[in-house]
């Protein structure tokens, strides 16, 4: 009996594959828009991530948890903790969004952020509602 | 929740670890369940029971 059901886009190397594409995402929207620094200092930073992921992964068992997704109280954790900054990630959006218009600015683009958030929640709702 | 996961561990003389590797949890997850900060899913509350022989009640105290 399985004890968890893990996606197909959540292998041991999803993250640190992620990690990678972010970076070489970096290094080409930095190159195509002539900032050599940014494209560079991006495609670096993300490879040591990466790298930082699989090494971390050898020596804890929350990290080794968040990359191999087996362990069914490690992915409650990682969910749970995404839930957080979801949370406070809105509330950031529509503080800042706020500031903008107290300063006489139409909020942009943190209130289209937030829409986009609202839209999210309410299509994931509706998808698992569906589902389950 | 109480459960007795820790004494049909240790009445077998598994440490977490044997225990976590034999159920595909880490060894944490064995000690958070032993100490009750973590109520594990139905599945995985099941294949405990299975392993010490047993069933979900007699592991899990409900009641509690």
């Amino acid at each position: 009996m399985s004890t968890n059901s893990k996606p197909w886009y959540c292998g041991r190397w999803a993250v640190p594959a992620t990690a990678v594409l972010a970076g070489v995402a970096y290094l080409v929207v930095g190159l195509v828009g002539g900032q050599r620094g940014f494209a560079l200092g991006g495609f670096v930073t993300m490879l040591v991530v990466a790298a930082g992921y699989v090494l971390a992964g050898r020596y804890s068992e929350t990290m080794k948890g968040l990359l191999d997704r087996e362990d069914e109280r490690i992915n409650a954790l990682d969910r749970d903790a995404t839930v957080v900054m979801g949370g406070v990630l809105m509330v950031a959006i529509l503080a800042l969004g706020l500031i903008e218009i107290a300063r006489g600015d139409d909020g942009s683009p943190y209130f289209e952020l937030a829409a986009v958030g609202a839209v999210a929640y309410l299509g994931a709702l509706l998808w698992m509602r569906w589902r389950r | 929740m109480k459960n007795e996961v820790r004494a049909l561990r240790g009445d077998r003389g598994l440490s977490q670890a044997d225990l976590g590797a034999a159920l595909g949890v880490s060894r944490q997850t064995v000690n958070s369940i032993e100490t009750g900060r973590y109520l594990p899913s139905l599945p995985l509350a099941i294949t405990i029971a299975r392993f010490f022989e047993t069933t979900v009640e007699e592991v899990f105290d409900v009641d509690e």
